[in-house]
């Protein structure tokens, strides 16, 4: 019972999510107006980097967060210029912000730091305990015994949710997702909740990846982000568009990824079970996984077709 | 007539010394050594890629011959490079890594011109113009082993590699019997990740390890080891790391019992001295005292710092010889 039900594992679990949850919030808002974004792994990269550089130049985290989520946005945007203003293939331009993403991330930081014996550091974020809650048995010391950015994800959640299904403003996001042209007649201005969606979304994701060297590593290297972009483009499929389901799916990947660092930890398994397959359980959970629910997923009919008020369907 | 005959001459001198400067004649290389390096990684990750970029700085300043680099170079891209720098008149061609041992070997008969240098880890049969570093890693470990078994409070260690590579899986076999052999409490663990530079990924299997209970983690990763470190910053128990190729102590003083500095200089300056006195090929051992230091001892007993010298110099000198069994992990019992 305890390789499965143990406090540091669901804390690992925790830790683990957040970014991929952030990064899966800010790509469903993205896509629920209508726009694929498959450059953020390049995007979250970005962020990773400019988060860090900003940090460990300011001395304050903030800082970096905020920098890491305007450039993440930055790079957002011209996914938007090409798919809302110009109507470029959205898979295309999205693959050419992913390379773009991952060339210029690694640039930046030889630009900035050089090449130096000893690479630069900064402290990462501390835990904080939230007072009564964080003193429940169990449930405390997992959910309430984390960082800041961990706290942060749980709200963006709840707040994204609300967002999207019981405001206006997110009503007529989904619109332009699902109908462009019948939001376009009620007065919907497609092409700026489109600009909208994807700048604000880009902020999601750019702090995603600052997060992964502010708390993980307290380090950039090039591989710092190493496919989580990708895992929280999945997430969203798997949560079918809804934050909540995408909050749960990013908790089951990141608790069979923990797991499966536990038992590669263990003597007993390490000799029967080779590291290759442990490494691999996590996505082949994934994909099993996403295959089911794929089934039923209903994307937002929108998403990747460039609206032209004056094209005739 | 005779200016036609002139002329005639004039165009056979004219081609002949056209001829001469386009080939690339062993009288004409030997005299102008050109050195190049290829590098998997980028060069400024201070570690395992930095490593390789000071031997391209130290041939130019040791040898005054001119150099050049390439980086992030997969084993796929590396062949596409290196016949580039060969026909760029590229004389001397360095390989930073086990991936390309293949490569060099294929490379090596169809240009007899030029020297191969390649980082391995075995005595290979190699072309005549090819160059053997032989590192020995196995053994530069064992002395890890040793601190780790004294250092140890829970009398729980482990080992942290990413690729299970031949030179990892043998590394781990000599630190489990150094282990036993100072330590026979102490169980010792082992874990790949994946990859030598996720600290995300070294960081989660770090923090697992140490909610099992382990207080000393012997890091066989390159950039992972800064999500080593930063699991143990966030441990409640005192817990304590190694790292390699480069001095990392300034980023975690409390957290360091040792560094085993791997320098690739000195082997390269033996092949690179070889190769300008006029031999094509040889082997080079890279093992401790030549291009491997044990330093930056701290955070242990006197006592373990002193036997853990006691043992890298037993085995520099011959008096331990490690077991050498690169196919598989087979813990000392």
């Amino acid at each position: 019972m305890s390789l499965l039900f143990d406090i540091s594992l669901f804390q690992l679990t925790m830790l683990m999510m957040a970014p991929l949850i952030i990064a899966c919030l800010g790509e469903t808002i993205i896509e629920r107006s209508g726009i694929l974004n498959v450059g953020i792994e390049g995007v979250v990269t970005l962020g990773s980097v400019t988060g860090f550089l900003l940090t460990y130049y300011s001395g304050s985290a903030i800082i970096g967060c905020m920098v890491a989520a305007l450039s993440g946005s930055v790079l957002t945007l011209l996914l938007a210029y090409f798919s809302v203003t110009l109507r470029a293939n959205q898979i295309v331009i999205g693959l050419g912000i992913f390379v773009l993403g991952l060339g210029i991330s690694p640039t930046i930081y030889r630009l900035a730091v050089g090449v130096v014996q000893s690479i630069p550091q900064v402290p990462t974020l501390k835990e904080i305990h939230i007072p009564l809650l964080g003193s429940i048995p169990f449930i405390g010391e997992i959910f309430f015994a984390q960082n800041g950015l961990v706290y942060l994800s749980y709200f963006l959640v709840a707040a994204v949710s609300f967002f999207l299904f019981k405001t206006p403003l997110g009503l007529r996001l989904r619109a332009c997702g699902e109908n462009p042209r019948a939001a376009d007649t009620v007065g919907i201005d497609v092409a700026r909740m489109r600009y909208g969606a994807c700048a604000v979304g880009g902020l999601f994701l750019g702090v995603a990846g600052a997060y992964l060297p502010l708390v993980i590593s307290g380090s950039f290297t090039d591989n710092i982000v190493n496919g989580r972009g990708w895992l929280a483009l999945m997430l969203v499929i798997f949560g079918r568009w809804v934050p909540v389901w995408s909050f749960v799916g990013a908790l089951l990947f990141a608790y069979v990824d923990a797991f499966q660092f536990k038992v590669n930890a263990l003597p007993q398994f390490a000799k029967i079970i080779p590291p290759q397959f442990l490494l691999m359980l996590p996505y082949v959970f994934a994909m099993i996984v996403l295959v089911q629910v794929a089934r039923g997923a209903e994307s937002p009919r929108a998403l990747t077709r460039p609206y032209d008020r004056e094209a005739r369907d | 007539m005779k200016t036609k005959w002139t002329r005639r001459l004039f165009f056979a001198a004219a081609a002949f010394a056209a001829l001469a400067l386009a080939a690339p004649g062993p009288v004409l290389a030997a005299k102008a050594h050109k050195f190049a390096i290829i590098l998997p990684g980028p060069i400024e990750d201070a570690d395992y890629n930095f490593r390789g970029y000071e031997v391209a700085q130290d041939v130019k300043k040791m040898f005054k011959i001119e150099t050049s680099y390439s980086e992030r170079i997969s084993p796929a891209d590396a062949e596409r490079v290196a016949r580039e720098y060969i026909s760029s008149g590229f004389t001397i061609i360095g390989f930073h890594g086990g991936q390309y041992v293949r490569l060099v070997q294929k490379l090596a008969p169809k240009f007899p011109e030029v020297t191969f240098i390649m980082e391995s880890s075995a005595k290979f049969k190699v072309p005549k113009n090819v160059w053997n570093i032989h590192r020995h890693y196995f053994q530069a470990f064992y002395p890890f082993g040793v601190l780790a078994g004294l250092a140890t409070k829970t009398n729980k260690v482990s080992v942290i590699a990413g690729i299970p590579l031949p030179d990892f899986k043998a590394s781990i076999n000599t630190i489990s019997d150094a282990l036993k052999a100072t330590n026979p409490k102490a169980e010792l663990t082992y874990s790949f990740t994946g990859n030598q530079n996720d600290p995300v990924k070294a960081r989660q299997t770090a923090d697992a390890m140490i909610a099992g209970g382990v207080d000393f983690i012997i890091n066989m990763v390159n950039l992972g080891v800064y999500g080593v470190v930063e699991a143990a910053k966030k441990s409640k128990r005192k817990v304590l790391v190694t790292t390699f190729y480069t001095d990392k102590t300034d980023k975690a003083p409390e957290h360091f019992a040792g560094t085993l500095i791997i320098d690739f200089r000195p082997p390269y300056r033996k092949a690179l001295a070889g190769i300008l006195k006029g031999s094509p090929g040889g082997y080079v051992p890279m093992q401790l005292g030549v291009g491997f230091e044990i330093t930056s001892l701290g955070n242990v007993s006197a006592e373990a710092m002193k036997r853990t010298k006691e043992a890298y110099e037993k085995v520099r000198a011959g008096k331990i010889k490690p077991r050498l069994e690169m196919k598989k992990v087979m813990l000392a019992k």
